[in-house]
């Protein structure tokens, strides 16, 4: 029987299931042609260094050395802090939020228009929601005039807009929907039944919170952060719009390092981003292994 | 109900649910609030004052005569309306091939790897290799390229949700039963895989039609609607109001398109 199989298949006749191997030998060329072969080259650039608006392929340090040295280190550490600061606060408002969503005894309506609330302003454009929030926090903006009919301040209050603050209250507010989602669909696959056992054995709920849901909802936790410090600490209209040029980004070095033609600069800057993602994903690897078993929880979301 | 500890007793305080649900509705009216607001400003007099009245059309007056969003707003329809098909074909084509091939999780993870690497180092990626190492002059077509790149893994995942739970028996039993593959795919798989096709074609179109943190370093000198949003919003005030206008009206459209998407992911997916 094998052996009629064999001369079927030598003579190219194939089984309805067996897909062709050029159709993923042919995507996996393209997708390295136009992902992995740029992040490669990005790398690449970043050791080259550029001279009078000119290349200079000459491999060198000098690029990585001028990050650290130049006043773009403390562009750097403050983006870091800004975005650290930031995913902090998107994990203390988020992972109440899944929270009450995935265990907190909603109906299957609020469930699914929360989760659709949520996931639409991914496709808005960012501009355009920022702005808003720059005429509502000016000088003449929306909150000081109710401040000053109300009597509560004689004059505006100068100081909501282009301030740090207000960079970071534009990021926590944007940034809130790509918290919430993956911890909340880690939190949706945790058995109801272990809650309802712990709470029998006599644990009261901040326990059940601490050793139950925590730990099994910690690959949320993860992508949550990961997909809200990459942004983070690449954003770039919050603090170009709420920050008017006072909150010195990541992204306004790229950008002018970008308008002046050192492409370099761009490469080390860009791939240094990436790098601290990678970085932190790592740390949190391995911090939490005490408190879960990251692989586990994998194979269970697997089933 | 047995006692409970004296000093655990705030655990067990039934308002803690409570306090949950007001942080997820606080944030979510946070989020809304400006779209609101952004559909009343478009309809003041004064936008740029901080209250709505008095209520004029003027903005949207303006809007319509100024005309020079129009370019900007078709080009980027044009492209979001090809990256979704181009992304619908590709992510299907390989989503049905993905569960069956050997390493699927290794290509999974290769594919998803975009979502990873934030706007601008990605976008920065793409420009360095296109325009200093190739010398390529840029345009629309890099724009496409890079939006196409960005919304492939999510319309991949959206077929895979789809093509993992496929029944391959029934294309077994269409070839027992003497069916060409064509006939197969367009009698067979079709209609079971066409919500996830339609949900990773609208995706595709709504992920490109909102792009600009990757379309600024690919554009050369071309000119899309989110780019165009960005240079009148960092620039002067004065032109903030059309910014107002237009947004609403693309709101307007945008809205009823990511409905039918959701009707079409929660809905007809769950089906099964």
């Amino acid at each position: 029987m094998s052996n009629l199989m064999q001369k079927l298949s030598s003579r190219g006749m194939r089984t309805p299931l067996d897909r062709s191997p050029w159709l993923i030998r042919s995507f996996l060329f393209v997708w390295l042609f136009v992902v992995i072969a740029p992040l490669l080259v990005l790398v690449a650039y970043s050791f080259f260094d550029s001279r009078n608006f000119m290349m200079v392929y000459e491999p060198t340090l000098k690029t990585w050395e001028g990050i650290f040295t130049s006043g773009r280190f403390e562009v750097t550490v403050r983006t870091l802090r800004i975005a650290m600061t930031v995913t902090l606060i998107e994990l203390l408002l988020a992972f109440p939020s899944a929270l009450w969503l995935a265990k907190g005894n909603c109906t299957k309506t609020t469930r699914a228009v929360v989760l659709a609330l949520l996931t639409i302003p991914f496709f808005l454009d960012q501009s355009s929601r920022i702005i808003v929030w720059r005429g509502i926090l000016d000088e003449n903006g929306l909150i000081n005039h109710v401040l000053m009919m109300l009597h509560i301040v004689q004059a505006p209050i100068k100081s909501l807009l282009y301030t740090e603050a207000a960079v970071h209250f534009g990021m926590v507010i944007s940034y809130f929907p790509m918290m919430v989602l993956p911890i909340y669909m880690a939190m949706s696959v945790i058995d109801d039944t272990l809650i309802s056992a712990a709470a029998d054995l006599g644990a009261t709920p901040a326990r059940i919170v601490v050793d139950i849901i925590l730990p099994l909802s910690l690959p949320g936790v993860l992508a949550g952060v990961v997909f809200t410090l990459g942004p983070a600490l690449a954003s770039w209209v919050e603090p170009n719009l709420l920050g008017g040029g006072f909150v010195n980004m990541l992204s306004n070095s790229v950008d002018s390092a970008y308008g002046a033609l050192r492409y370099p600069v761009v490469a080390a800057l860009s791939s240094f981003v990436v790098l601290m993602i990678g970085v932190i994903f790592a740390v949190l690897m391995f911090v939490t292994r005490r408190f879960a078993d990251l692989s586990m929880s994998f194979r269970s979301l697997q089933s | 109900m047995t006692r409970q500890p004296q000093g655990r007793a705030w655990s067990y305080w039934s308002g803690w649910p409570r306090v949950a649900k007001w942080i997820a509705f606080g944030a979510l009216a946070f989020i809304y609030f400006p779209l609101l607001w952004l559909a009343m400003m478009s309809v003041s007099a004064q936008p740029l004052s901080g209250l709505p009245f008095p209520i004029s059309g003027a903005n949207y007056v303006a809007l319509f005569q100024s005309g020079d969003w129009l370019a900007p707003f078709g080009i980027s329809v044009l492209i979001a309306l090809g990256v979704g098909a181009v992304t619908a074909v590709t992510a299907t084509l390989v989503g049905r091939v993905l569960p069956h091939s050997k390493r699927a999780g290794t290509l999974v993870l290769l594919a998803v790897l975009p979502l990873f690497i934030p706007g601008m180092s990605m976008g920065a990626a793409q420009f360095i290799f296109l325009r200093p190492m190739m010398g390529l002059t840029l345009g629309y077509w890099s724009i496409f390229l890079g939006h196409v790149v960005w919304a492939f893994p999510f319309s991949l995942l959206i077929v895979l949700v789809l093509t993992t739970r496929f029944d391959s028996r029934l294309v077994e039993a269409a070839a027992d039963l003497g069916a060409s593959g064509w006939r197969t795919f367009w009698d067979i798989e079709m209609p079971i895989l066409r919500p996830g096709i339609v949900g990773a074609g609208t995706f595709g179109f709504l992920i490109s039609f909102n792009e600009v943190q990757r379309s600024i370093f690919l554009r050369g000198t071309a000119e899309t609607m989110p780019i165009w949003n960005w240079m009148m919003a960092s620039s002067q005030q004065s032109q903030v109001p059309v910014i107002f206008c237009l947004e609403t009206i693309v709101l307007a459209v945008v809205l009823p398109s990511l409905a039918a998407l959701f009707w079409v992911l929660f809905v007809r997916m769950d089906k099964n």
